[in-house]
């Protein structure tokens, strides 16, 4: 594989040397510089403070207490320094930490299964969106928001492509990389797009990270 | 003493009548001691009331003196059953008094109230008394003194009748001391019963008594060990809840960590080889990189299954996850201020999994409302769907397998399920194991 062209500055945080490891060589082969690989929230705070980086790889589960050291985190992060993207993984899908990260500014903020990482470009590219800014959300929260959003009705009147453009949203894709995932133009894209915040009645939204909030709100209520 | 007894009555059509009258009146009899008593003193002052009636020449005074002198005699019998003792020694005194003073032999007694008179039958009587309800030393203290009395007073007649044939002093010698003996043996005998009947129920008084003290410290040693095992098998909960999430930890931090990294390597393998122009490599690697992404997936799953690490966050965090794979749309309500112990926890969550799935699979429910609040005793789950329901509690069937499990920590489960629905499970679970 060439190199990236656009080589980002990573901090990794993740408590399982081997993935750890795993993680950082297969981001350097891929010409990315991680700057720290650590392996606690504490360490993770310092790494961050002292090398600034683009983005940060963070683990939901790590010491002392392996429940949600590295969500708390990966908030605080956010917060104090809105220039460091931050991607969340964890093991298993909780919704309610993924709109907990979400709350706030959405912009650099992303919540991925761990299972992701097999799909090594899909991972890079989500972990490149996030150092830019965008936002990331796992197809899988997704789809469970979608099926137990009290919506349904509402939700009904999309058809399927519709649905399918709708996900993509709420997984925090621009209208380019939607056309590209689907294999149709943009054009038909924009459209899709003002049909279905039209038939949700939701404003139209050019900002792909609001427009992701916009969708959570909605099928969260 | 007092018994009382059924009565059988009259058989009637049979011809032993008389027989039957008797068993009613000695029944009656028994069951009636002091009217039997009285009766009894009543028949002795007719018996003697001629001899009352002959002193017509005597004063008013020794009379009068008469007269109480029987009284005192025959009142004696009725007194007889509460106080044998007392009774007797008046009787006894009175008899003494008489042989001092009223036997003579011939003549006129001494003194004309304290002749002998058939009321001294009652001495007769009042010894039987002493024999059948004092000891066996009083009441031969009484027929010795009753014996000595009699052979007094023969002395004492005696003379009057000059040189008596021997067989008349011997008769009334025999006849006063067997009626004596005979008295005093009767009641020794109906004592001898009664004491038997005494000491038998003391010792089944005893025995019993012994049974309850047994009996009570069986009990103590079982509530002991009730509560023993009760603590065992609440370690034996917690142990088992902590055991599996131990083993979700390894599956975490070992397994799917290598599988996760494994197919990473895959992943990045595939990508290599896409360029390559080796179909059949490519081919080969991404049969193994799926593979890899199905296990892991199907490890993920499992552990869930296993125990949620969502759990150690707490129910409500558990449930909300639960609430949204939930194929049908799902109400939740959690309301709880104190967090109950681990294995609760899990046994609440995978109680409420179970039974959303129920509800997905049989019930044809659109909607479901889980709602877990806090009670006294620990925590209440309910679930209810608006589906068809007619859900029962079938023995080996999916709702009797998850009351018995709830049952391991002393809960409930209870089934409101009329056909038409709506359905609504209950289940109360304690604090702790």
């Amino acid at each position: 594989m060439t190199a990236t062209s656009d080589p980002l500055r990573i901090v990794i945080a993740e408590d399982a040397a081997i993935m750890r490891d795993g993680l950082t060589q297969t981001l350097t082969r891929r010409g990315h510089d991680v700057v720290a690989a650590v392996a606690d929230a504490e360490a993770l705070r310092r790494a961050v403070d002292e090398h600034r980086p683009d983005v940060a790889v963070i683990d939901v589960r790590m010491p002392p207490t392996h429940t949600d050291e590295g969500l708390r985190a990966a908030q605080a992060i956010h917060k104090d320094h809105p220039g460091v993207g931050v991607l969340v993984f964890s093991q298993y899908i909780e919704t309610q930490s993924a709109t907990e990260l979400f709350a706030s500014a959405p912009a650099g903020v992303g919540y991925l299964l761990k299972d992701r990482v097999a799909d090594v470009s899909d991972f890079i590219d989500a972990i490149a969106r996030v150092a830019h800014g965008g936002t990331v959300l796992d197809p899988e929260v997704v789809r469970q928001l979608l099926t137990a959003s009290r919506r349904g009705d509402t939700l009904a009147a999309l058809t399927p492509r519709e649905r399918e453009v709708l996900s993509l949203i709420a997984q925090g894709r621009s209208n380019a990389a939607i056309a590209a995932a689907l294999f149709i133009s943009p054009k038909v894209v924009e459209k899709h797009v003002a049909n279905i915040f039209d038939k949700l009645g939701l404003a139209p939204d050019d900002n792909d990270n609001r427009r992701v909030i916009a969708a959570l709100r909605y099928l969260e209520s | 003493m007092s018994r009382s007894r059924a009565r059988p009555g009259p058989v009637p059509g049979t011809s032993d009548y008389a027989g039957n009258v008797l068993r009613e009146v000695s029944a009656w009899l028994h069951d009636r001691p002091g009217q039997a008593d009285a009766l009894l003193a009543v028949a002795l002052l007719v018996v003697t009331a001629p001899q009352l009636a002959a002193g017509g020449q005597e004063s008013v005074v020794n009379r009068i003196a008469f007269v109480v002198v029987t009284v005192l005699l025959v009142a004696s019998v009725v007194a007889r059953r509460r106080y044998p003792v007392a009774a007797f020694a008046v009787v006894a005194v009175i008899a003494a008094a008489q042989i001092v003073l009223g036997v003579q032999n011939g003549g006129q007694a001494q003194v004309f109230a304290l002749q002998p008179t058939n009321a001294d039958l009652a001495i007769l009587v009042l010894l039987y008394t002493l024999a059948a309800y004092r000891p066996r030393p009083v009441s031969i203290a009484g027929l010795v003194a009753c014996l000595l009395g009699s052979a007094v007073a023969i002395a004492r007649w005696s003379p009057a009748n000059g040189p008596h044939p021997a067989d008349a002093l011997f008769a009334a010698a025999a006849g006063l001391g067997g009626l004596t003996l005979a008295a005093w043996v009767l009641g020794d005998s109906v004592a001898y019963r009664y004491r038997r009947a005494y000491y038998a129920s003391l010792e089944e008084r005893a025995a019993r008594l012994e049974a309850e003290r047994d009996a009570q410290a069986r009990i103590a040693a079982a509530a002991e060990r009730a509560r023993e095992l009760q603590e065992q098998r609440a370690r034996a909960v917690d142990e088992s809840a902590a055991r599996l999430r131990r083993i979700e930890r390894d599956l975490h931090d070992g397994a799917q960590v290598r599988l996760a990294a494994l197919a990473m390597t895959l992943g990045e393998i595939k990508e290599n080889l896409e360029s390559s122009g080796d179909d059949h490599t490519l081919a080969l690697v991404g049969a193994a990189h799926q593979n890899a992404k199905d296990t892991l997936a199907e490890l993920r799953d499992l552990a869930r299954g296993i125990h949620p690490p969502v759990l150690d966050r707490g129910l409500g965090p558990a449930l909300g996850i639960l609430a949204g794979t939930s194929a049908i749309p799902v109400r939740l309500t959690v309301a709880i201020t104190e967090r109950p112990s681990p294995a609760i926890e899990a046994m609440a969550y995978f109680c409420a999994a179970e039974l959303l799935a129920n509800a997905a699979k049989h019930s044809g429910a659109s909607r479901v409302a889980v709602s877990v609040r806090e009670q006294d005793s620990g925590l209440s789950l309910s679930v209810t769907d608006d589906g068809d329901g007619g859900a029962r509690l079938v023995p080996g069937g999916g709702l009797a397998g998850l009351r018995e499990r709830v049952q391991t920590v002393d809960g409930r489960l209870e089934v409101d399920s009329p056909p038409g629905g709506p359905t609504i499970v209950t289940i109360e679970l304690p604090r702790h194991a």
